[in-house]
């Protein structure tokens, strides 16, 4: 069994009751502490050795990071809502049935019931070449997102294309949804694909200290929607692919993908737009490589497979 | 270090642990409740599966401080108090959910949770409640089976008198109730007092000469009480004689990326590791070889991996039978059909990761290990450590699957009691998910040519194969491998004009052996989808055409294997009928597609891989004024359910239940050699030795009473614990009994042996796939095609296997459906990927064993064929079924859509691939 390595001396895990003592924690512990919602990524990151904070800061205990409710017309959910809770919660069906069913394609069922929304929206980027034990990395010899100087996956390129492969991320950003965090007395509120860099080596531009607090979907827009996901197996699974396409009542599309970029690959149209071009436009934007058990070809024309169906969907619910 | 307080299964525990420790590190190290079960520690198996506060929660990820001041329960508190079991658990030992027991924790605790939040769930809604726990034994059909049941309130089936049926009566494993429970100890749950932990540090070159191994700063670790490198152990072993060619660790050179190259031995794991990352290793890097075509060529002035072998290439073995005329054959063949052929290796999956504790005392060493060959290892470790074979003693405990995944000695067993010799102290070793992959002796990736011909009337005139197999860096059971992919196209059809070439490659990559079907599977999917091709192209049923060409039972292979038994016949005519055959082959809707394979295997290998007199099982019983029949084998119990066919032939035999019945296995010091579990050969041949041994203990007993009472001897029952006459003139328990047969003498003991008759031909490579009996099977599968993804969906599976006679007709369909689940696996989805050598999806996220979702609906038929020496008529029923069900899949995508697979697995991206290059072809025409 792998026991925790470090010395006992410098390894804590800390319990937080409010915000302000998590931010506090993470103060005294600049550079060395990392926070944890349900864990499920960060825990199995760190059994690989890629995740390697002295610090643990558990959000687990904060009260204030709970809650699913309709709050100035939007639906706020709180980013330590678990991903089960989630799925079944009456009004994320009523209000965001897309958020549901992404949030059921995450993982497997008990994966669900210790993983959040926060979590998965955060969740670290996967490569085939770096979701791998610290003996396996230095044998392939390290790529850019574990301090080597190249990407393996791409032969040599300087530039790290691990995938976003957050299943909940597509959809919330196809539902023009806004991410909170508080860092300090601040509070932010941004669209949740302003987050993402595009660089698989830092994805996220949220500060480090900074925790997220909860997800505001906007309600009334009269979304139709499909979700896809790509997928060996029905369950158990990182995606491969995950498109989220939505149709508002004002005849605006909005595409967002996951597992196919280091960000969620986001394109806009209208409904009235030709399909196909939206397509193009789909596939070029997404910096698909070959770090999948899918290959990057596959993956590329999966996207055109599952937009054309989705954009029927959409349309013709509308009808 | 911290303080926590946990109440675990209603018990308070104030424990000090590491800031980082995991929540299954607590239960299983620091207070013993080793029912929690690590099969991958990433959370994507289930089997660590408890719950906390009442929710349900995986433990390897789980932060123990997180859940300080909780409330946990773990599998061992679901039981009730006082005793007995908890009806859901009832309900998985009922129903034969349980094999190796490794994942049933986690299955259990996954479902109770469950069930309280959606009491009266779907099947579908089971499956999918399930879907984040793996098995590998059960195809999940039984487990589910058993949920619905729980579910159901289903009364027990239990009747009065059920205790003396034995033979031919379902009965669930003795041991069941204990894994039910998480009290079943595996090898990784026996704590062995004052232990060092043992980890290993491996190689990150596929191809290189080791300069210099620096262990100066590993061994001044403190914590750390040994470090060594392969020059300690260089004696070499293999598990077949002629291919030793490994050694415990790398010696000069290192073969494959993972190979372990030195080893450390301390007083905790963490050290241990720790140390194993200071170990510095100066390579020299050598050419590496990946590519199978590629290692049948000449090395020019590289070296080669091995440096035995008359030629300048890679190739470990070429193995060529022709037999009959193939020209003619051909010329005959009005129908000819062939294809070009690719599989990917795979691995066993086995869910419980190798383990094993070592240790020597005033009697030599002891090792208990989860190994399927206690023999085999007990012979390697004598050779390998230099030491008698009486001063070994090998051990098996309860161990979570195999597959053939541990049927060879390996390095960790090896080293950890050459470390255990060298500080005196327990040595024991655990090996993670990964390192399980890199251990690997899985299916042989495989590249075939294959050519078949038919003459007009649908009889198969010849069969020609041609093919590599990739062994990886060592020999393991490689040798056999490359016979068995062509002598058993032999069967289960009349071919006289066959012949087929081998070649057995070194790679630098892990080595491959031996798995579930061995050797046949990947040909098998060949020959069968050939078949269909040439019934598509006479206008015949695929069915029909193979009822045409079954061999008949009592007959001669054109190889000489001698057919007794077979069942191929109703074994077809068994899944055509439920599964509608005649009304869906080539009628169902563009899409959906029905395919059948069959296909046949060995009941043990007739010939031993050590060449001696000894035979290949022995059962030993001992009864004594208690009554109870101790039976003592070799045969390893891996979750198939051999101590429990044992117990039940023995109690056949005696008229006995199994309160009087007890069998100790596999403990090379106390039981009789038995081969090892391979080859499915235990039920056959130990089978047949139990059923020896407990005759003749019968004949003692009733000898003494006939002197006793002066009964007539033939007059003479024993059935249901007594001993009596028709007339009732005589009437023992089977105490008294055994009190009169132990006067004067003591305790009785009684020997019982399995010799396989003299088979086969007398020309070289004759021997290989001999057996004393062959099982045969089929599967028709039901599929349904996405054109636009690639993507298939298997919709249901009808399998029918003659398996002799089920003798525990619930382990038999456990272990049929548990065989159709893998193959489903390597049909579907399973494939070990490798980048450079180095293999990238070793874990069970990228390796892709179907979830319960990912399994449709089996459909089990056992086909009696009464086999004429197999005990009671039983033969095997753990390998062969694996067989068809591969190529069935494959020929139902063609029914579905027309379109033909090659190469396995057949990944949606396969499948896309291959409908788009045959809309080009036919652009093209």
């Amino acid at each position: 069994m792998n026991a925790p390595t470090l010395p006992v001396a410098q390894a804590k895990y800390l319990l937080p009751a409010s915000l302000r003592e998590a931010a506090d924690m993470a103060a005294q512990h600049p550079g060395s502490f990392r926070y944890v919602a349900g864990g499920t990524d960060v825990l199995v990151n760190r059994f690989q050795g890629n995740e390697d904070s002295t610090c643990l800061i558990d959000l687990g205990r904060i009260p204030a990071l709970k809650g699913i409710a309709r709050v100035d017309g939007h639906l706020r959910i709180g980013a330590l809502e678990t991903l089960d809770r989630l799925m079944k919660h009456p009004l994320v069906l009523a209000d965001a049935p897309m958020l549901a069913e992404a949030a059921r394609s995450v993982g497997a069922p008990l994966l669900r019931k210790t993983a959040t929304i926060g979590g998965n929206v955060l969740c670290e980027n996967r490569c085939l070449y770096y979701n791998q034990s610290e003996w396996w990395r230095e044998s392939v010899g390290y790529c850019l997102k574990c301090n080597g100087d190249i990407c393996i996956a791409t032969g040599g390129r300087n530039a790290c294309f691990s995938e976003l492969v957050s299943d909940t991320a597509p959809a919330l950003i196809a539902l023009d949804a806004e991410i909170e965090y508080t860092e300090g007395e601040a509070v932010t509120r941004t669209p949740l694909e302003r987050i993402y860099t595009g660089d698989g080596v830092a994805p996220r531009n949220i500060p480090p200290a900074a925790i997220v607090t909860a997800l505001w979907l906007p309600l009334g827009r009269g979304f139709t929607w499909a979700f896809r996901k790509l997928r060996e197996r029905q369950s158990l699974e990182f995606t491969s692919l995950t498109t989220a396409m939505t149709l508002d009542s004002g005849g605006r599309i909005k595409i967002a993908m996951a597992g196919v970029d280091p960000r969620p690959v986001v394109v806009e149209a209208a409904a009235t737009d030709d399909p196909e071009a939206l397509v193009r436009k789909a596939i070029k934007g997404a910096r698909a490589i070959d770090n999948d058990m899918f290959t990057r070809l596959y993956r590329r024309e999966m996207i055109g497979v599952y937009l054309r169906d989705s954009f029927n969907t959409v349309t013709a619910a509308r009808m | 270090m911290e303080t926590i307080r946990l109440t675990v299964n209603d018990r308070e525990y104030d424990l000090v642990v590491h800031p980082h420790e995991t929540l299954a590190q607590v239960l299983r190290d620091r207070i013993q409740l080793t029912g929690t079960k690590l099969g991958c520690e990433q959370a994507s198996c289930g089997a660590c599966t408890v719950w906390v506060d009442g929710q349900v929660v995986q433990s390897c990820i789980t932060p123990a401080m997180r859940v300080n001041g909780s409330r946990i329960t773990t599998i061992e508190g679901i039981a009730p108090q006082g005793g007995g079991l908890h009806p859901l658990q009832e309900k998985f030992v009922e129903k034969g959910a349980i094999q190796c027991g490794y994942c049933t924790p986690g299955m259990i605790m996954t479902t109770l949770h469950y069930l309280e939040e959606h009491p009266n769930p779907t099947r579908d809604e089971i499956k999918e409640a399930l879907s984040g726990n793996l098995c590998r034994c059960t195809g999940y059909k039984k487990i589910i089976d058993a949920v619905e049941a729980h579910v159901r309130n289903e009364p027990s089936a239990k009747q009065a008198g059920d205790e003396f049926k034995m033979v031919g009566h379902g009965r669930p494993y003795t041991e069941a109730g204990r894994k039910a429970c998480g009290s079943a100890e595996y090898a990784d749950d026996i704590k062995v007092k004052n232990a060092l932990h043992c980890r290993f540090h491996r190689s990150t070159h596929a191809h290189a000469r080791i300069k210099h191994v620096d262990i100066a700063a590993a061994r001044a670790l403190p914590g750390v009480r040994a470090v060594i490198t392969g020059k300690e152990l260089p004696v070499t072993f293999g598990v077949l004689p002629i291919s030793e060619d490994e050694t415990a660790m790398a010696v000069d050179k290192t073969r494959y990326i993972g190979e372990i190259v030195a080893a450390v031995a301390a007083d905790t794991p963490a050290i241990a590791a720790q140390a194993c990352a200071l170990i510095q290793v100066e390579y020299e890097p050598l050419r590496a070889f990946f590519d199978m075509a590629e290692s049948c060529e000449d090395v020019g002035t590289d070296e080669k991996i091995h440096s035995h072998g008359r030629f300048n290439n890679n190739i470990h073995k070429k193995a060529e039978l022709r037999f009959g005329d193939q020209q003619e054959g051909l010329k005959r063949a009005v129908h000819t059909a062939s294809a070009e052929l690719e599989f990917q290796g795979i691995n066993h999956g086995f869910t419980e990761p190798h383990a094993a504790t070592a240790w020597w005392d005033e009697n030599g060493l002891t090792i208990i290990t989860a190994t399927q060959v206690p023999h085999y290892l007990h012979r390697y470790l004598a050779k390998v450590l230099e030491v008698p074979m009486n001063r070994v003693r090998v051990v098996k405990p309860f161990v979570g699957g195999g597959f053939g995944g541990k049927s060879d000695p390996f390095p960790h067993e090896i080293i950890i009691a050459h470390l255990a010799r060298k500080t005196g102290r327990p040595v024991s070793t655990r090996l993670n998910r990964e390192e399980v992959f890199l251990t690997n002796h899985g299916r042989h990736p495989t590249r075939m040519s294959m050519h078949m011909g038919m003459d007009a009337d649908g009889r198969f005139e010849v069969l020609d194969a041609d093919v590599i197999i990739d062994g990886g860096a060592y020999g393991s059971f490689g040798v056999v491998t490359s016979y068995y992919n062509g002598v058993l196209l032999q069967a289960p059809y009349k071919i006289d004009n066959f012949g087929f070439r081998t070649r057995r490659v070194y790679t630098n990559k892990p080595q491959c052996g031996a798995m579930r079907g061995h050797g046949a599977v990947n040909s098998r999917f060949a020959v069968e989808t050939l078949i269909d091709r040439l019934a598509e192209q006479a206008g015949m049923d695929p069915c029909d055409l193979r009822l045409r060409n079954f061999l008949d039972e009592y007959s001669m292979t054109v190889g000489q294997y001698r057919i007794t038994s077979n069942g191929s016949t109703l074994a077809l005519k068994s899944a055509m009928e439920r599964s509608g055959w005649k009304d869906k082959h080539r009628k169902l809707p563009r899409g959906r597609g029905i395919g059948v394979g069959c296909g046949f295997f060995i009941s043990g290998s007739a010939l031993p891989i050590h060449w001696n007199e000894y035979p290949q099982s022995v059962v030993h019983l001992k009864v004594d004024l208690d009554g109870r029949v101790l039976v003592t084998s070799g045969a390893s119990d891996i979750g198939q359910g051999s101590d429990t066919m044992l117990a039940m032939v023995v109690a056949e035999v005696l008229g006995l239940s199994l309160d009087n019945v007890q069998v100790v296995a596999a403990d090379t010091l106390l039981t009789p050699i038995d081969l090892g579990s391979y080859s499915s050969r235990v039920t056959f041949m130990a089978g047949n030795a139990a059923k020896m041994a407990a005759e003749r203990l019968r004949e003692q007993v009733l000898d003494a009473v006939v002197r006793i009472t002066g009964a007539e001897r033939t007059e003479l029952n024993l059935q249901r614990e007594r001993v009596f006459t028709n007339d009732g003139k005589v009437d023992h328990s089977w105490h008294e009994a055994i009190e009169m047969a132990t006067r004067k003498v003591g305790a009785l003991n009684a020997t019982g042996h399995y010799n396989s008759p003299k088979l086969g031909g007398d020309f070289k490579g004759a021997g290989a796939g001999l057996s004393p009996s062959y099982s045969f099977g089929s599967v028709i599968a039901e599929v349904e095609v996405n054109e636009r993804t690639g993507h298939v969906r298997v919709l249901d599976l009808w399998g029918a296997h003659d398996a002799g006679k089920a003798l525990n007709p619930l382990a038999v369909e456990g272990q049929l459906e548990g065989s159709w689940h893998m193959g489903l696996g390597q049909a579907m989805s399973e494939q070990m990927k490798y980048y450079e050598g180095l293999l990238v999806n070793a874990n069970l996220v990228d390796y892709k064993i179907p979830t319960t979702m990912d399994t449709p609906e089996i459909h089990t038929e056992i086909i009696e064929s009464m086999d004429p020496e197999g005990p009671f008529g039983a033969k095997e029923c753990g390998e062969g079924a694996l067989h068809p069900v591969i190529p069935a899949i494959a020929n139902a995508i063609y029914d579905a859509i027309g379109v033909r697979i090659t190469s396995l697995p057949m990944t949606p991206e396969v499948v896309l691939n291959a409908i788009k290059q045959q809309r080009k072809q036919h652009a093209e025409a």
